[in-house]
């Protein structure tokens, strides 16, 4: 049975609970602390003085003894039959609504203390359930660790300090670490861990007889070097903080402009950046070291993950599903910033009290309050130096030009007095006018054409025939390619009335721009008086389209026609066209004579009275202000115009999808129009929209004992300053979490497991260290030693640990078989992009080019409304997407098959660690997916180029794709297949072997 | 979160073991890589619970299961329950008069005309004597076998929000979907083919694309499989792609060689079991290719038959303009290549109809005019779920097969521009028939509006549906968990209560 939700009904208890007496063998207050722990667990969420659901509260005596909706929780004179007990008791109780039932000796407890009277002592208040407790492996601080002393037989074995801590333990467990690998082994284990590419032959046989003492140290040096190391752990990075190239959710639309943050996570590791710098750029570079290019791009952190386009660009911050939108927006980005920087998932405490870890909801909006400012937009900023520098120094001429321009136009005001004073007031209040009726109804919009002379028209049917003498057409206002005011407005036109609606005969041209070009008049409205004329139709007629992005539309904002009592005829007039893309509410024909768009006043009234005033306005100061100071003036604004020609002149600005302050338009305004004032941020009541409770200033979680939780800011702090805040407090010295978090990252990539196998849960649901000791002793060596990542992976790649061997054993397979204590190294399956870039670059196609924007290996149609991304089109041999897979444009809705079938991360959710799995359709995709078809048969082309025979060919490919020779049976297994089917077919079986997409 | 295990208070070191040895199983690292596989493949000499198949989680079901296979039909664009199931005889007679809900209400697009009647006639059918309209009269033989819900309600008006939360049962990406569940928990029953096959609209996918299916954080071989029939590459990969090297003879002889040369090496480093499973996995794959396209050979079907999924029209194009034929045509050959797979021990069929927003309209999102879109995509529809219902009941099959019938919401009884209908989040239809659905029932009505459920303190949500399905499949919803940065996560969330009601 479904139980249906029986309200409790609103009623005074009047009898005293006290006169029903109770039993004697249990201390009543004492019998309270037991109920009130079980009602605090299991009943508050949903019955508190915030949320009392079904009308009823249990957080204090008076509020549980009124009741609820459908009476009295409790019955005074019969307390075994009061409507609490039969609630929560029976075969299948009603309460908890939508968890288990309370437990048999739970409702024993709370059956005897009603039966006792149900005292509850005045003073007593419950509230929700928290933890407080920081007793825990991870929140405790960071205290120095000695290195164990190794057993003087084991001294020998020890190469860094990490292996004093692995063999201290292996001991422990009567295991023994396993010998060192030999250098074939290394040097293939070395490259695709720290570069992700195979090394060539030559490299090998180099490093094979490289007898110097320090080889395989120069080896792991050189490796850092080169600039794919960064290609190689940006992507560890990116699975983290699920960076794609689209929105995701619905439509799924591109996001051209978010390769800046990935390059900057490349440079990142090639310049091998402190780390608390890292983390400082990414939650806050913008602020921290503002007008530089890392401070911009690594904001990206912020917006890489999914954004609901639809939520955000078509339904107002006003409605609801706005408001649940941009929500879980901010909960996306709280989320990935204390996942990937504390592993702690806060998020948890969205709609209650984290069970398990400090973190009360009031902790969680405080964070969300952080980025109460934000959202995910492109930002303007310049990515050449020169640019930015030269842009810099227009700028600061342009000011000094406009603070000029203040003195000499306080000069005007004080010798034009009164009357302008008036004028400017009207002219501002118009202007306010303007703001408020800014709505989504942009206007009408054509079919989208490739040809810019595409002719294209609107028109509209006054109904019956009637005297006009003025036309206004208005701009429509749509941020689309940031394009804004003016949006489609015909670059040539003509406007005609007739009383014919073919237009065929009866024709008079009131407008006629259709031999020049107009400048974009944005959404200035273009006032077109004539004669008085009688017409039932007017069409305007776009002889040469607007530029939208690389094609042409024709869109118009409003169209007004006065007659001589300056009353807009055409209103909610019937309007045709020859083709319209109708796309309500933002485009559609009606839009037209809607009565709505930028710049709209009350009437038609409001127009006239505009261009009266500016009227008025030039009239006063001709005949008021002196002729030095009209001068000057002069002077300025032809100087002002020269330098915002120079400015104009300038590069284009380039663009990066970051977490920002959003200035738009429509729907998506952002908090731009409010100076980038945080949005209030209430704690919401089982995370519903709907249920605001207190409001929350910024802060954070409370893991530093003896230090406030939330952040101390001045009243008039920026919003900048939270997101500053909150990074200083993850790079503080005394923060738990951050330098355990990155060294059990990094660990966890070299040795396929981390020293916590959950890295981005170091909470109670997680896991526990193998090797705490080991854990915190990395972690006060990182933090004090520099913040280096390279040198944090020569402490773990020159390692014995590291350069164990990775055979089992089948001894200590029965003591750990998951080798926890590492007694030997983890054989490694190869990730998809290693897969990939290395089946390119044995077969020698892989190009070197690094950074821009993303290759696409798909086919993009319909990308005007809802992209397609057609990957099965997309050609193989295509040059341009033969780069390395860090480069791959990321698409969220439909990951590439071939990719995503070799377990490449989901950029929709933070990836810790990656899944491997071995399934048919694997080896399907490996086998025939056009990718591998295509370069088994490159890779052969290679081969038959360089070698002469068969049997050389197939030792080269050996060498080239497992470093190693073939046996002299594997040699002729190969060839024979080469020689009867092709060389290609024993390529195809080479980029098949467990030995290539395993590192031993 | 899961209440259930928010419940304990610490974790204690047995249930820290437990979690270990499941991340294993699942995540696969340190050599258990082939778990899955390997148990699956093991799986042929095994005796288990004959419930549960190759691969499955659940190795014992928590009861007795009454169905076994589901197929799910989603309707991608917010299909209108009041144009289709769901009869309001208010709307008929109040046609065109200024609409009032009773409370102020939060439309969409802005777009709350007068009420808007349905514009095709409502008729009784069967036994049940269940109103439905013209467009889907094909499913009136069929209504003494199906259990309409009218109460169902969501959460946003947001399609790509709504879809993840009726696909998955969370608003937000990053969740394994129904199918991915099942296949997890239940397995396959023919290793030769995917336990989980997703048949999308030909116009390409719904609000969030292959996100509705993909495995989150489940282990990938609970992935959707991508079908789409009657096209030149009906399954990805299956064979080699267009090349001029590969011909039967080498690719026999390549095999040959790759599982020798394997061999080899696996001999070499004992112990991995991922080594072994992934030679499996290339003879699997090699089975694979021999089951799927007979699976997927709609010629070996008799006349009679494709006369009942309406593929007898004989016609290889279609008129440009949206039109039932067509509709009939592919939604048809979706259900008809559905039922081969079920009858081959597919577990979980998901057929899509309609894509995402796109001019002009190919999808339910009926905002301009509901006759012009809901008329073909409806007729379409029912003509092929009707005969896949009758089809699978000949054959026996229906008792323990699943039919679910649903979209991400609903749509407005007042009208947007005259001939179309604005979005309805806050009441909309599923209908359920087969394996274990008591037929002929109609439960929780909506209101006389069909703009809120009729009993608004007892709505009925996807958590509900979702707890049905798995309870009939033998699954108890709150159990079926898998770990997950810290959270417990099943299907239904926190929510979900078996619907009695709806159960034979």
């Amino acid at each position: 049975m479904k139980p249906s939700m029986k309200s409790w009904s609103f009623s005074i208890i009047t009898i005293a609970l006290a006169c029903t007496g109770g039993t004697a063998d249990a201390d009543p207050t004492e019998l309270f602390d037991q109920v009130g722990s079980i009602l605090s667990r299991r009943c508050i969420t949903c019955h508190s003085d915030q949320d009392a659901m079904g009308g009823l509260s249990l957080s204090t005596k008076e509020a549980f003894l009124s009741g609820g909706d459908s009476g009295s929780a409790i019955d005074a004179a019969q307390p075994l039959d009061s409507l609490l007990l039969e609630m929560i008791s029976g075969p299948s109780p009603e309460m908890p609504k939508d968890a288990d039932a309370l437990r048999e000796e739970e409702v024993a407890l709370i059956r005897q203390w009603l039966a006792a009277g149900a005292k509850w002592p005045a003073d007593k208040r419950l509230e929700a359930q928290q933890v407080t407790d920081l007793n825990w492996w991870s929140l405790k601080p960071l205290h120095a660790v000695a290195i164990p002393e190794p057993n003087p037989s084991d001294a020998a074995w020890i190469r860094t300090p990490i292996d004093a801590f692995v063999i201290h333990k292996l001991r422990e467990q009567d295991l023994e670490p396993s010998a060192e690998a030999n250098r074939r082994t290394l040097i293939r284990r070395l490259c695709f861990d720290l570069v992700g590419l195979p090394p060539t032959p030559e490299r090998v046989e180099a490093f094979i007889n490289d007898s110097r003492s320090d080889a395989y140290e120069r080896l792991v040096d050189e490796l850092l070097e080169s600039p794919h190391y960064g290609e190689r752990w940006a992507r560890h990075w990116l699975d983290v903080v699920h960076y794609g190239d689209t929105h995701g959710y619905d439509k799924d639309k591109l996001r051209p402009n978010a390769w800046p943050y990935r390059d900057y996570v490349i440079r990142s590791f090639n310049s091998d950046r402190p780390y608390s710098r890292f983390v400082q750029e990414q939650l806050a570079g913008d602020v921290l070291w503002p007008n530089t290019i890392d401070g911009i791009e690594a904001t990206g952190f912020i917006s890489a993950g999914p954004w609901d386009f639809i939520g955000h660009a078509e339904v107002p911050e006003e409605k609801l599903d706005g408001q649940v939108a941009r929500n879980l927006d901010r909960d996306d980005m709280v989320t990935s910033t204390m996942n990937t920087f504390a592993s702690t998932t806060v998020q948890c405490a969205r709609c209650h009290n984290h069970k398990f870890d400090p973190v009360t909801q009031k902790h969680y909006y405080s964070l969300q309050a952080v980025f109460a400012a934000l959202d995910r937009a492109d930002q303007e900023y310049d990515r050449d130096p020169q640019v930015a520098e030269e842009r810099s120094r227009l700028r600061d001429r342009l000011s000094e030009l406009e603070s000029a321009r203040q003195q000499l136009e306080q000069s005007v005001r004080e010798q034009a007095g009164e009357e302008l004073v008036r004028i400017d007031s009207a002219l501002k209040e118009l202007d306010a006018q303007e703001q408020k009726d800014n709505r989504a109804d942009f206007g009408y919009h054509s079919q989208i054409e490739s040809k810019q002379d595409v002719v294209k028209w609107v028109q509209v049917d006054l109904g019956e025939s009637q005297q006009i003498t003025e036309i206004i057409l208005v701009g429509a206002h749509d941020n689309f390619n940031n394009i804004g005011a003016g949006f489609g407005f015909p670059v040539r036109y003509r406007v005609d009335a007739s009383n014919d609606a073919e237009f065929s005969d009866d024709v008079t041209r009131l407008v006629d721009f259709t031999d020049q070009d107009v400048a974009n008049p944005g959404t200035a409205p273009q006032t077109f008086s004539f004669d008085p004329i009688e017409t039932r139709y007017l069409r305007v007629t776009a002889t040469k389209l607007a530029t939208r992005s690389s094609d042409y539309i024709f869109a118009l904002g409003e169209l007004l026609a006065l007659n001589a009592e300056t009353k807009n005829v055409a209103a909610a007039a019937k309007v045709t066209a020859l083709d319209s893309i109708e796309a309500p509410a933002r485009w559609q024909k009606a839009n037209l004579v809607d009565g709505f768009y930028s710049g709209a006043t009350d009437s038609p009234e409001g127009l006239s009275q505009r261009v009266d005033l500016n009227r008025q306005r030039s009239d006063l100061l001709k005949k008021s202000v002196d002729p030095k100071t009209t001068q000057q003036l002069d002077d300025n604004q032809q100087q002002l115009a020269k330098l915002q020609e120079k400015i104009k002149l300038l590069p284009a600005r380039d663009r990066v999808y970051t977490g920002t302050v959003h200035s738009g338009g429509g729907a998506f305004r952002g908090r731009g129009h409010l100076g980038g004032k945080p949005r209030d941020i209430h704690v919401l009541v089982r995370g519903e929209i709907t249920q605001p409770g207190d409001a929350v200033g910024p802060g954070t979680i409370p893991i530093i004992a003896d230090s406030d939780w939330r952040f101390d800011l001045p009243s008039d702090h920026s919003e900048g300053e939270r997101r500053v805040a909150l990074a200083n407090w993850l790079v503080r010295h005394d923060n738990p979490l951050t330098w355990r978090s990155i060294v059990n990252r990094i660990w966890l990539y070299h040795f396929g497991r981390g020293i916590v196998d959950s890295p981005n849960d170091f909470g109670r649901m997680g896991q526990l260290p193998t090797h705490p000791e080991l854990l915190d002793w990395l972690a006060i060596w990182f933090r004090d030693q520099g913040q280096s990542i390279k040198d944090l992976h020569r402490m773990l790649v020159n390692s014995a640990t590291y350069r164990q061997r990775s055979d089992y054993r089948q001894d200590f397979h029965e003591i750990d078989a998951s080798n926890r204590y590492l007694w030997r190294m983890n054989r490694r399956a190869l990730e998809a992009e290693v897969i990939r870039d290395s089946v390119l670059s044995i077969s020698g196609k892989l190009r070197p080019e690094m950074y821009g924007p993303g290759f696409r290996d798909f086919v993009l149609e319909r990308p005007e409304h809802s992209p397609h991304y057609e990957y099965h089109k997309h050609d193989p041999t295509d040059v341009a997407t033969h780069r390395r897979s860090v480069y791959r444009f990321l698409v969220r809705s439909q990951q590439q098959p071939f990719m995503q079938t070799l377990d490449c991360a989901d950029p929709s959710q933070s990836v810790a660690k990656r899944d491997t799995t071995i399934t048919a359709i694997q080896a399907l995709t490996l086998m025939n997916n056009k990718f591998m078809v295509q370069m088994a048969d490159d890779f052969a082309i290679r081969l038959e180029t360089a070698d002469e025979s068969p049997s050389e060919q197939i030792r080269s490919a050996y060498a080239l794709a497992i470093q190693r020779s073939p046996s002299p049976e594997e040699v002729e297994l190969l060839t024979k297949l080469a020689e009867e089917h092709g060389m290609a077919n024993a390529c195809r079986v080479v980029f098949n072997l467990n030995e290539f997409l395993f590192i031993d | 979160m899961a209440s259930d295990i928010m419940k304990k208070k610490t974790v204690s070191p047995s249930a820290q073991d437990r979690i270990t040895r499941r991340r294993i199983l699942h995540h696969a690292a340190h050599g258990f890589g082939g778990l899955a596989l390997t148990a699956m493949l093991s799986s042929e000499s095994r005796t288990k619970a004959a419930e549960t198949g190759s691969g499955a989680k659940l190795t014992v079901l928590h009861r007795p299961a009454k169905a076994k296979r589901v197929v799910q039909l989603f309707m991608s664009g917010a299909a209108s329950h009041l144009d289709t199931f769901d009869y309001k005889p208010f709307l008929e007679k109040n046609n065109g008069k200024e609409s009032d809900f009773g409370e102020p209400i939060e439309a969409f697009q802005n777009g709350l005309g007068p009420w808007l009647k349905s514009p095709w006639k409502f008729r009784p059918y069967g036994e049940s004597g269940k109103y439905l309209s013209d467009i889907v009269a094909p499913l009136g033989e069929c209504v003494d076998d199906m259990a309409f819900v009218h109460s169902v309600v969501g959460k946003t008006g947001v399609h790509s929000q709504a879809t993840y939360l009726q696909a998955t049962g969370f608003q937000r990406p990053g969740f394994p979907g129904m199918g991915n569940w099942i296949s997890y928990a239940l397995g396959s029953m023919n290793e030769n083919l995917p336990s989980f096959v997703v048949m999308p609209d030909r116009r390409g996918f719904g609000s969030n694309g292959t996100k509705n299916w993909s495995s989150a954080f489940l282990p990938a071989q609970h992935q959707g499989t991508l079908i789409r029939p009657g096209t030149d590459q009906p399954i990805r990969d299956l064979f080699a792609a267009k090349n001029d090297y590969v011909t039967d003879a080498s690719e026999a002889s390549a095999r040959g060689i790759l599982k020798q040369l394997n061999e080899q090496h696996a001999a070499e480093r004992q112990f991995d079991t991922r080594l072994e499973a992934r030679i499996r996995s290339y003879e699997l794959a090699a089975r694979m290719q021999l089951a799927a396209p007979d699976a997927l050979d709609l010629s070996r079907e008799p006349k009679h038959i494709l006369k009942m999924y309406g593929l007898d029209h004989g016609r290889d194009t279609f008129d440009e303009k949206i039109n039932e034929v067509e509709e009939t045509d592919y939604f048809g050959r979706k259900c008809l290549t559905a039922r081969r797979l079920l009858e081959r021990g597919v577990r979980f069929v998901q057929i899509w109809s309609g894509n995402d927003n796109s001019f002009p309209r190919r999808n339910w999102d009926s905002h301009e005019n509901i006759e012009r879109d809901h008329g073909p995509l409806a007729l379409g529809m029912s003509r092929g779920a009707a005969a896949l219902i009758k089809d699978l009941k000949q054959r026996g099959m229906l008792d323990d097969t699943i039919v679910l019938w649903t979209t991400e919401f609903g749509r407005l009884p007042s009208s947007q521009g005259g001939t179309g209908r604005d979005h309805n989040p806050f009441v909309f239809t599923n209908w359920l028939a087969g394996g274990g659905i008591k037929g002929g029932t109609t439960y929780g009505p909506s209101d006389q509006w069909g703009y809120k459920p009729l009993d608004r303190s007892n709505p009925t949500q996807v958590y509900d549906i979702h707890a049905t399905i798995l309870d009939l499949l033998g699954i108890d919803h709150t159990q079926l968990t898998v770990r997950h940065d810290g959270i417990d996560r099943r299907l239904t969330d926190v929510h979900g209560h078996v619907v009695e009601e709806l159960k034979s």
